[in-house]
């Protein structure tokens, strides 16, 4: 599976051009794009305002100490997440 | 009917451009706001509100329709025209749409900026730019800008690449480029763009006037589809490629602005609001209210322009049960009027249209002819307040 590939050491940030920002019509966080919006779900969202510099596997211990989840589990969302942003170019990992 | 909130702004700040590619959009007579002595009431108004002279909306005025259209829900601006940079403002109006908090994209030819004003557009907020090219090399381009452009384009995108503003290159696809296509993405890629826009011309303004000379054949239309599907399969991941197919030779129409209404407001130079940036032109039944006028949430919400197509109470037959009808919301309004007269109609380009002949005699006569050059009527400015070249 091709999000498994992302490795614990990867630092996503966004892609140049990117912008995260709180809809102020929902309250809810949105990535703005030249001519695109993507609405971020929860997820996404804790997601993305870690992407600091900080690499996946810290992302992953953070969010799962915040919500007492499993780990395992936690981490295939966040890959899952990720790999998605990064194919549609808002994402991009170094 | 529930109003949606719109999510983005089309700031058409000037008319005034120096490029005259004879595909613009803009409209081929522009409405003036100057008075000419028999206007009264708000034409006359219009004027004594500006300062520009030529009934273009001030700093000031431009800088409140950035915040109010921010608190109806906006959170896209594009500065355009025209050219955006003819305007000495832009950095003021860009400053106060990222205090807005919008994202700021400028759609410009790139005349009319050097080194210094690109790093002031950076600092002052700009978070893309969208720098349009007419074909790959000089000799065709700057042809069909009927100015001398293309190699100052070319500095222009390295000195935005050097200033690190995300780069998107928009290239107008019509018969004479269109061949050019495999050049064009080469350019793209040797230019680091992030983003190429490869869009076949729409026929409105400008273009509807030089539709037979600017229409490509259905062989070119076939051969560019496979070179762009093949080159965003090389350049996935690496330069995002948007094709936009020339809708006369599809059989469904458009989602045009994805509904009446729904997402996109466009002011114009003059400062009318307008749900599509062709409307003003195309559907002159309808009148448009203006920002000097009105404020621009009762202008989404209420007004006459903005709830005429919107929803799908409005649709004649053959949209009105059609199971598409909130798929492709029955085309385009502009493209209705233009062809058949009447802008409620279906969008004669759908295959159930009944004027779908009108749009079928304009293939015959283009794929049916051998002459392959035609002449086209360069743009001109309107006359209001002529800029050098």
């Amino acid at each position: 599976m091709r999000a498994t590939t992302i490795s614990d050491l990867a630092r996503p940030s966004l892609a140049k051009g990117v912008r995260l920002q709180i809809d102020s019509a929902t309250g809810k966080s949105v990535l703005l794009y030249p001519e695109g919006i993507v609405e971020l779900n929860e997820t996404a969202h804790e997601i993305l305002s870690r992407c600091d510099g900080r690499t996946l596997g810290e992302i992953v211990y953070e969010l799962a100490e915040e919500y007492e989840a499993d780990s395992n589990a936690l981490a295939a969302d966040v890959r899952d997440t990720l790999s998605d942003l990064q194919r549609r170019k808002l994402v991009k990992l170094t | 009917m529930r109003v949606p909130r719109p999510y983005a702004l089309l700031a058409e700040i000037t008319y005034q451009c120096p490029l005259h590619c004879p595909y613009c959009s803009n409209p081929v007579t522009v409405k003036s706001a100057v008075p000419s002595g028999e206007h009264i009431g708000p034409t006359a108004l219009r004027a004594a509100h500006t300062t520009a002279g030529n009934g273009e909306l001030t700093t000031e005025e431009w800088q409140r329709v950035i915040r109010e259209a921010a608190a109806l829900g906006v959170l896209q601006i594009g500065f355009s025209g025209g050219e955006p940079l003819a305007r000495r403002d832009l950095v003021e109006l860009i400053r106060a749409a990222r205090e807005a908090k919008l994202y700021t994209n400028l759609i410009t030819s790139g005349i009319g900026v050097d080194h210094d004003r690109v790093r002031m557009l950076r600092d002052a907020g700009l978070d893309s730019i969208q720098l349009s090219f007419q074909s790959d090399r000089s000799s065709l381009a700057d042809e069909i800008a009927g100015v001398r452009a293309h190699d100052r384009k070319l500095d222009v995108a390295a000195k935005i690449r050097a200033a690190g503003i995300p780069l998107s290159l928009n290239f107008v696809i019509h018969r004479r480029n269109i061949d050019r296509l495999p050049q064009m993405i080469d350019l793209t890629e040797a230019l680091g763009a992030e983003r190429v826009e490869l869009a076949n011309v729409q026929f409105y303004g400008w273009a509807f006037r030089n539709r037979a000379a600017l229409l490509p054949t259905r062989e070119q239309v076939d051969r560019a589809r496979d070179v762009a599907t093949t080159a965003k399969a090389r350049l996935a991941g690496k330069i995002a490629i948007f094709y936009v197919f020339p809708d006369y030779y599809e059989a469904r129409p458009k989602p045009c602005l994805n509904g009446w209404g729904q997402r996109y407001l466009t002011v114009n130079p003059i400062g009318d609001v307008l749900p599509c940036p062709t409307a003003s032109s195309a559907i002159p039944d309808l009148r448009f209210e203006n920002v000097r006028e009105s404020a621009l949430d009762w202008i989404w919400q209420e007004s006459e322009s903005f709830n005429r197509f919107r929803g799908t109470e409005w649709m004649p037959e053959p949209c009105r049960s059609c199971p598409q009808r909130e798929i492709d919301f029955g085309g385009c309004r502009c493209q209705a009027a233009l062809l058949t007269g009447t802008a409620a109609n279906t969008d004669p380009v759908c295959e159930f249209s009944p004027n779908r002949a009108v749009v079928d005699a304009v293939l015959h006569d283009i794929n049916s002819s051998s002459e392959h050059m035609r002449e086209w009527t360069y743009r001109t400015n309107p006359s209001a307040s002529p800029i050098s070249v």
